[in-house]
């Protein structure tokens, strides 16, 4: 039952897709995110956004780019504030931590190697849905599931844009997924 | 009688040689079996554990099968470093020390690596034939791989 309705959402999103090149290219943030942005800070924004970096990096099949969004990832992730965190959050980090830095090291490391990197970054990704919902972003995120991925067993991401675009099917079939919740800020 | 410059640059390298012979790196052979080794985590059928043990733990676990080899230097150095990365990577002996999250990744990453054939790395089984992976032995491990992360997940 789910697996033939993803199929369908993946075919139409697919169908469409060509029609939708020109609208895609208007809303997808093609710029690297600026480390410091207006708005609410939170003590994980910066690596929320090495983290976005990354996912616009893969849905471009820019496996270089990727690279270095895992190094300003890890940047990030080493910069954090332990003692600003509440009791709660210091817990999730602590889980979440150690995992997210080896995906990212793997990343960083696989400059040449996209397929590698997109299978860390599903397991990222898990992570950073995690520190996301303990800490808050400051900006609204939305949690999108590709069903295909993975042997058609499914893989999920953020995404700062509501648009569909595909991290771990890149350009091949980049508006494959779906919305399945939105965080708000 | 002075010597001509090859000769001395070979007697250089000799001397080198055998110096380096006395620097010895320690080696990983523990010897005990962890209270956070997998065996003792989760439940490992014989046959799986046998090939982890044939295959895998020579980098992945705390005990190291040496070959003659590793007394000769620079091998020996050359042997350490891949077994400290291997460990850095996966360790079987302290699998229980990893949170559950990673260890399901660990898990995960042990299927993809025998599914697309990475692991063992074609260098190690060049000097170990008998490590090689047989269809059979592959699905054995992907499926006991994913029954484990399974349970894991589930006790979430």
């Amino acid at each position: 039952m789910t697996a033939s309705i993803a199929f369908t959402a993946c075919n139409s999103g697919n169908n469409k897709s060509a029609e939708n090149n020109s609208a895609d290219n208007n809303q997808t943030p093609t710029t690297t995110l600026s480390s410091n942005p207006t708005g609410e800070a939170t003590p994980i924004k910066g690596i929320v956004n090495g983290y976005l970096n990354l996912k616009n990096a893969l849905a471009n099949d820019n496996s270089q780019a990727a690279a270095n969004a895992a190094n300003e990832f890890l940047e990030a992730m080493n910069k954090i504030d332990k003692s600003s965190l509440t009791e709660g959050q210091k817990k999730v980090y602590a889980d979440v931590a150690d995992d997210a830095k080896e995906m990212a090291e793997h990343i960083s490391k696989s400059a040449d190697k996209i397929d590698h990197q997109r299978e860390h970054f599903d397991m990222l990704s898990n992570d950073i849905y995690d520190m996301v919902k303990a800490f808050g972003t400051g900006q609204t995120l939305y949690r999108d599931f590709c069903p295909m991925y993975n042997d058609n067993k499914g893989a999920t991401w953020l995404s700062e844009v509501k648009l569909i675009r595909n991290p771990y099917l890149g350009k091949e079939m980049p508006t494959c997924g779906e919305v399945k919740e939105e965080i708000k800020q | 009688m002075s010597m001509s410059r090859t000769k001395k640059i070979l007697l250089a390298i000799l001397i080198v040689l055998i110096v380096i012979q006395f620097i010895q790196p320690t080696r990983n052979t523990s010897g005990q079996v962890l209270q956070t080794d997998i065996v003792n985590m989760y439940n490992v059928p014989q046959s799986i554990q046998a090939v982890f043990e044939n295959a895998c733990y020579d980098c992945h676990s705390n005990n190291t099968r040496y070959p003659w080899y590793a007394n000769v230097q620079p091998m020996g150095w050359l042997l350490a470093r891949h077994v400290k990365e291997g460990k850095d990577e996966l360790n079987f002996s302290e699998f229980g020390s990893y949170s559950s999250r990673r260890q399901a990744n660990k898990l995960r990453a042990i299927e993809n690596s025998v599914k697309d054939g990475t692991m063992p790395l074609s260098s190690y089984l060049l000097l170990h034939k008998d490590a090689r992976l047989t269809e059979t032995y592959k699905a054995e491990i992907i499926s006991w791989v994913r029954r484990t992360r399974d349970s894991l997940t589930q006790n979430k």
